[in-house]
């Protein structure tokens, strides 16, 4: 818990707790000079360089678990069992997304200029993410999400002789510096109500009852607006299916699990330290009670669970008009962050168990299907559902990993999207929400529609007969991702043990 | 009349909306991006002004810290509408089609 | 770091300097509407159209002076913005840099850390040079031949 940690100044033995970071840090630097040293077509240089650092920020992370409760920077980082769980997160997914732009036209194609710029940037914005999930202070939630908003405008742009690419990025450019500007309003507000900037004080000064509680409601729904903007809830997501159809389909795929994920750490963070006393809820009010008590007027659960429900049902019924895959699949993405609010909003250990467990399923997931579109692009030219038609002919063993990753994404057996979904309705119906999981469920067979569209083109519409051969590297990576898809579905208690661990070294939710 | 925090909370508000209106009416990218840093800025009014009245410099570095990210920002903002200068020969919000249902 | 003074305490004395700013204001405006006044008793009328013409040199002028820049302007004011800004992060560590050094082990520190803030940012201007991106010349030649105007 907070209370227990030591206010320091910051000194240079803190980096010692920082090592990935400082890892991806100084990755971004080197690839980004080895950038200009580069010669051929293809910048080996920045892309090893990258990848390494991924690799090595990762195996950082994973040899400091069990990462913490440790306050750092002079109170401006955070490094505990959530900071640890997704600093194994994102340097993986940085990794992965790295390894298949190698072989992308998209991102590699004759046309594209500086290219080791982009395999710099992707390490960038994993450090930017890193730092997102062990923000402590206002000044580090407000740098950190414009870190990564910042690194994704350029790479949703990367392709700046294409009308598309470019409009994608430029129209998120101007959500996210609106919704960044509505967050700084709201922040600002925050910090005069309260007089301080760290998460713990704010709730100290909270629970002291020192804020206006209308005014208090202003600030939390204008700093719900930027983060609301990040992961892609309802009424904050517009320029999501825009930017993800724009943007390069490797940038999407990281867009789609990345800052998503990210966000959701800075939400969980943010709201169960600032939001949330812990206490002994659960024993004073029955079985059904959140683990902590909420601090604050406002009834904020509820406002997030009425989030949550427009969030899936508006993904999941617009997805059900597309043609371009793409843009299915950021229709797709926002119905799932629909599914990880219903455990954000159950302020229980076991809810931040299943959304955790649910990330790193639904990162392994869509990327896997994200990969897909992008070695089917390479081949086709093109991202249509029509386009997919005889796969199951041309390239069988590509279909059916196409397969796997849709049965996982809709939530069916024998797949990890099951167990992910299984943990999250199971907490739910537990803390008898019974109205948020019927929506959910129902949400859920709707799905099933749109996923199949492309299961059904694959299978059941014939299309040309000559095999298809993908790229190597593409087919390898593909099997890297379809795999674990399917064994989670099966055997999936070292990876629970593994989550549990880093919600039980949480700082926010004390027992 | 004495120039109190209210009055900068009321400057800081009416900046803002100025700003937010300025980006939804306007269709004109540039005056978009122009309009946000007034966003930005109302921010910035309120953190200096609470820093004062509580006697607490964070909410100085805050300001600081901003400063630097809206420059970031329009720097970035600023070469993406180049780029799309060079491309199409407008700016214009309702010119960017391409990406539609 | 800062004394606690509420806004309340220091307004009176902005009241008052508000009102010298006025003074001037007034003065000012009073002074140039003056000169104004004066010249219009003294001097001739006699309307001409050129007389309204833009003076550009003695010479007719020619064509409109509402060109458009060429790009490359912006392009330089972006990397000016980027590393201005900067700068005012170097103010407030010098203003308190004496009193850092004073305490045991943190002079050191808040040196490294400010010179690890401009490595940085030589590491961003090394680049931007070694692209040639800060050639006057060179912006508009380098890029590529066709461009994909349709979407890809």
């Amino acid at each position: 818990m907070f209370e227990t940690l030591a206010l320091n100044a910051p000194s240079w033995s803190d980096l010692r707790h920082f090592v990935p970071e400082t890892v991806l840090v100084v990755t971004f630097l080197l690839a980004l000079m080895a950038d200009l040293f580069a010669r051929g077509r293809r910048p080996a240089g920045p892309f090893a360089l990258a990848l390494g650092g991924c690799l090595v920020a990762l195996a950082a992370a994973v040899s400091s678990l069990p990462a913490g409760p440790r306050s750092i920077l002079g109170d401006l980082v955070v490094v505990d069992g959530l900071a640890g769980f997704f600093r194994v997160l994102f340097p993986l997914i940085g990794a992965i997304t790295i390894l298949f732009s190698w072989a992308s036209g998209e991102i590699m194609g004759p046309r594209r200029e500086h290219k080791g710029e982009f395999y710099a940037l992707v390490a960038l914005m994993a450090f930017g993410m890193c730092v997102m999930a062990s923000a402590a202070d206002l000044i580090m939630l407000y740098l950190s999400v414009e870190l990564v908003s910042l690194t994704s405008y350029v790479m949703a742009g990367y392709m700046r002789t294409s009308l598309r690419s470019t409009e994608a990025s430029l129209k998120y450019v101007i959500f996210g510096s609106v919704s960044s500007g509505v967050m700084l309003y709201g922040l600002s507000l925050l910090f005069g109500l309260t007089g301080e900037t760290t998460f713990v004080e704010i709730r100290a000064a909270l629970l002291a009852g020192r804020a206006d509680n209308f005014a208090l409601l202003v600030a939390m729904v204008f700093v719900l607006a930027g983060l609301g903007y990040k992961i892609a809830a309802v009424p904050f997501h517009f320029w999501c299916p825009d930017v993800y159809e724009g943007a390069p389909t490797p940038v999407t795929a990281l867009f789609s699990v990345g800052p998503k994920a990210a966000g959701f750490a800075l939400m969980i963070r943010f709201f169960y330290t600032t939001l949330l006393s812990p206490g002994g809820g659960q024993a004073a009010a029955g079985a059904a009670a959140p683990d902590g008590v909420i601090v604050g007027p406002a009834d904020w659960p509820l406002l997030i669970a009425i989030l949550s429900v427009v969030t899936m049902t508006y993904g999941n019924l617009v997805a059900l008009r597309q043609t371009n895959v793409k843009r299915l699949l950021a229709y797709s993405s926002i119905a799932h962050v629909g599914y990880l609010l219903m455990g954000f909003l159950m302020l229980t250990a076991a809810g931040l168990e299943a959304i955790l467990f649910y990330l790193l399923v639904y990162a392994i997931m869509n990327l896997g299907a994200f990969l897909f579109v992008i070695a089917l692009n390479n081949r086709l030219g093109g991202e249509e559902i029509s386009d997919y038609a005889g796969l199951s002919t041309r390239a069988p063993w590509v279909a059916l990993m196409m397969m796997v990753f849709l049965l996982s994404l809709t939530g069916l057996p024998p797949t990890a999207g099951f167990i992910g979904k299984m943990y999250l309705f199971a907490e739910v119906i537990n803390r008898h929400w019974f109205w948020l999981a019927v929506v959910g469920a129902l949400n859920s067979v709707v799905s099933l529609f749109y996923y199949m569209k492309i299961a059904k083109a694959m299978y059941f519409t014939p299309g040309e007969r000559a095999p298809l051969r993908l790229e190597p590297l593409h087919t390898a990576v593909l099997i890297l991702l379809a795999a674990p898809t399917l064994a989670l579905g099966v055997y999936w208690t070292p990876f629970k043990n593994f989550v549990d661990r880093a919600v039980a070294g949480f700082a926010g939710l004390g027992g | 009349m004495t120039i109190g925090l209210t009055h900068y909370l009321v400057l800081a508000t009416a900046v803002f909306l100025t700003g937010l209106s300025g980006v939804l009416v306007r269709r004109n990218s540039l005056i978009v991006l122009m309009s946000i840093e007034l966003m930005l800025c109302a921010g910035n009014i309120v953190f200096a002004a609470f820093s004062r009245w509580l006697g607490d410099a964070s909410g100085h570095v805050f300001v600081l810290m901003s400063f630097a990210v809206a420059a970031a920002e329009a720097a970035i903002g600023l070469a993406i509408l180049v780029e799309i200068h060079r491309l199409r020969r407008s700016v214009n919000l309702d010119d960017l089609k391409t990406l539609t249902e | 770091m800062i004394p606690a003074c509420p806004l309340a305490a220091v307004s009176t004395g902005m009241h008052a300097d508000f009102a010298t700013v006025l003074i001037f204001i007034l003065f000012g405006v009073f002074f140039g509407l003056l000169a104004l006044g004066i010249a219009r008793l003294l001097r001739p009328h006699n309307p001409h159209p050129e007389k309204l013409v833009t003076y550009e040199c003695g010479e007719l002028p020619q064509g409109s002076a509402w060109v458009r820049f060429n790009v490359r302007f912006y392009l330089i004011a972006l990397f000016f913005i980027v590393f201005d800004v900067e700068v005012i992060f170097l103010y407030p560590w010098a203003v308190v840099f004496r009193q850092l050094a004073a305490a045991p082990g943190l002079g050191l520190l808040a040196l490294l850390e400010m010179l690890l803030f401009l490595a940085i940012l030589v590491v961003g201007l090394a680049y931007v040079w070694a692209k040639g991106d800060l050639d006057w010349v060179k912006s508009l030649t380098a890029r590529p031949a066709g461009e994909e105007v349709a979407g890809e």
